[in-house]
């Protein structure tokens, strides 16, 4: 072991340069788009028009241009609630079926496990259609609006975050010990009390990651949110969308990237809080293997 | 369907090697708790998954979506429209199928050696590893709309970054288009490169963290060189992982709307009309939802090969 150590360390130093040299690669192929990204942010109107690549002075007043140039207020504002409430409910709703799926055999339970994965695979314009039809079908034979409602949403994205959030945690489930389980159990609690007192602040650190990718999974859908959303519920996929594409304008770039800017920051900064539960859920599963 | 489904794909990873014991009680099973998953789950995806291949087989159209049960039944008309080389539709159908294969398989091969090889030296000792790993995630978290808002600045005439370095390079002239023709397909392929390789980067990395280092060692003491030691260890031990990444990212980049949706609109130029956009403007713009129907269904039992490969390693050490 030591003699391994020994070799490793003499190892390093002379092929050091190449691998730092590749990693500069890297970050260069990495950040070169978003440094494009926030010089056209930053231009004049007539710079960003001709494509200039100089930035003769940063122009910060774009960040508070695009507030009136694209409804961003509104757009943030719906994003915001329709994918808070995607990430808890779905996040709650997930533990509750894992648990079961964890700690219970029960009839079709390997077809269900098996559903979960599959679903991952199937096109999300696949069910477009057909989810629009059966939304309509319902709208018209009970007086229930659904198509441009935030529960609509909400309600398509919970759905379509509840796989893998359910397959998540019941892995992490699995791995918490049962025995605090019937010790509560022993002591009188009921299953409600010992799912809520017992295993719910055991399992925050999955549920903060099915949180944020269930988040990510609403806050990035361009799809459903374009044929599901009203004018007042239009969130920021197709609000963006509508600016680019729109014939009677041409599109302020400066103005675009900067509300691009605006738009990725909050998913940027949600995944990397929660990149370290990330690498450690993945270090515990090849551990127990 | 996921976000990029990485979430899933990363879960998956970790479940591989969890097998193990699993505690159960022979007691009353709490149905109570798996319902408010299942319900929707049912409603929101099983139902509409049948659905569709029921709506492929109707005419169903703007002027009877109101009443749906009475779009006339037209079997496999739309199918054979499609898929029939002289049929109607066979040319929009066939240029579409190979749009969508070869910019899936096209970029899943670029991603495979970018994404390993970030794998393998951020897995190895560096300086500023947690920084860079950190970093290395970031095109694939931005929204894909975001992702595809930026590409198109990238690549318009003239004043895009794309044209002003080929122009600087003396490679082409400025004003080459990227957007419209047959260049649009390596533009999209650029684009998602960019933003999809940290998915093959992620599972190479959660497959090379499993590999104990005296593996390594032991090797090194052996005097194998880097390369050998690679090939002969490395590679097969990451391959089981790896082939399940492929498998996913083919079946990601092959439904994935929002990236050409928004780089190109509506209407794109041929060679980028993937499946996903044509059912789109299919369904939603002229409203040839048995038609547009017909497509997805196509496009899932076009997608069945990696889809089975997914399933099966996905459960591997999952017996119970």
């Amino acid at each position: 072991m030591a003699l391994a150590i020994h070799t490793r360390l003499r190892q390093a130093d002379p092929r050091g340069w190449w691998r730092y040299a590749v990693a500069l690669l890297y970050l260069v192929f990495v950040l070169a788009p978003f440094g494009y990204m926030a010089l056209v942010a930053l231009q004049s109107d007539a710079a960003a028009g001709e494509g200039d690549l100089l930035l003769a002075q940063p122009h910060w007043d774009n960040f508070t241009r695009i507030w009136q140039a694209v409804d961003l207020g509104l757009y943030l504002r719906n994003s915001l609630i329709v994918a808070t409430s995607t990430g808890a409910i779905s996040s709650l709703l997930a533990l509750g079926a894992a648990y079961v799926v964890a700690r219970f055999r029960f009839p079709f339970r390997n077809l269900f496990r098996i559903s979960l994965l599959a679903t991952q695979t199937v096109p999300g314009i696949l069910l477009l259609l057909p989810l629009f039809v059966i939304y309509i079908i319902i709208q018209h034979s009970i007086e229930l609006r659904i198509v441009g409602t935030y529960w609509g949403l909400v309600l398509t994205y919970m759905t379509f975050a509840l796989p893998f959030a359910i397959w998540l945690l019941s892995v992490y489930v699995k791995s918490l010990p049962v025995e605090l389980e019937e010790q509560a159990m022993v002591d009188g609690a009921n299953r409600f009390q010992v799912i809520r007192h017992v295993t719910l602040p055991l399992a925050v650190p999955g549920l903060v990651v099915t949180f944020v990718f269930s988040f990510l999974l609403a806050w990035n859908d361009i799809l459903f949110a374009s044929v599901l959303t009203s004018p007042e519920t239009k969130t920021l996929g197709p609000g963006l969308q509508y600016y680019v594409s729109d014939s009677f304008s041409i599109p302020f770039w400066n103005l675009l990237m900067a509300a691009s800017l605006v738009v990725a920051v909050p998913a940027m900064i949600l995944f990397l809080i929660v990149q370290r539960y990330i690498v450690a859920g993945l270090a515990a599963g090849s551990i127990k293997g | 369907m996921s976000i990029k489904g990485a979430g899933l794909r990363i879960a998956v990873a970790a479940g591989m090697h969890a097998g193990g014991d699993s505690h159960r009680s022979p007691i009353r099973v709490p149905y109570w708790l798996l319902s408010p998953s299942l319900i929707p789950l049912t409603v929101v995806v099983f139902i509409p998954m049948a659905f569709a291949f029921y709506i492929s087989l109707t005419g169903l159209n703007q002027n009877t979506i109101g009443d749906w049960t009475h779009a006339p039944f037209v079997g496999l008309k739309h199918y054979v429209d499609g898929l029939d080389p002289r049929g109607p539709l066979a040319p929009s159908f066939y240029s579409s199928i190979k749009a969508s294969v070869v910019f899936s398989v096209a970029t899943t091969l670029f991603i495979l050696p970018i994404g390993v090889g970030a794998a393998l030296l951020l897995n190895g000792h560096l300086r500023g590893r947690t920084f860079l790993r950190a970093v290395m995630l970031l095109p694939y978290i931005i929204p894909t709309f975001v992702n595809g808002i930026l590409w198109r600045l990238v690549f318009m005439t003239n004043t895009g970054i794309a044209d002003q370095i080929q122009a600087a390079l003396h490679l082409g002239p400025r004003d080459t288009f990227w957007l419209i023709g047959p260049r649009s397909l390596w533009a999209l392929i650029v684009a998602d490169v960019w933003a999809s390789w940290p998915f093959i980067y992620l599972m190479a990395l959660a497959a090379l963290q499993t590999i104990p280092a005296d593996v390594y060692d032991a090797a090194r003491i052996d005097g194998a060189t880097t390369f050998r030691t690679f090939r002969r260890i490395t590679l097969p031990l990451i391959t089981p992982t790896l082939g399940l990444g492929i498998a996913l990212s083919t079946i990601n980049h092959f439904n994935n709307f929002a990236l050409p949706y928004v780089m190109f609109g509506p209407t794109p130029p041929d060679e980028v009309n993937v499946m996903p956009l044509n059912i789109y403007v299919n369904s939603f713009i002229t409203f040839n939802l048995g038609l547009g129907a017909a497509m997805s269904v196509v496009a899932l039992v076009i997608m069945l090969a990696p889809a089975v490969i997914y399933l099966r390693a996905a459960r591997i050490g999952d017996a119970d």
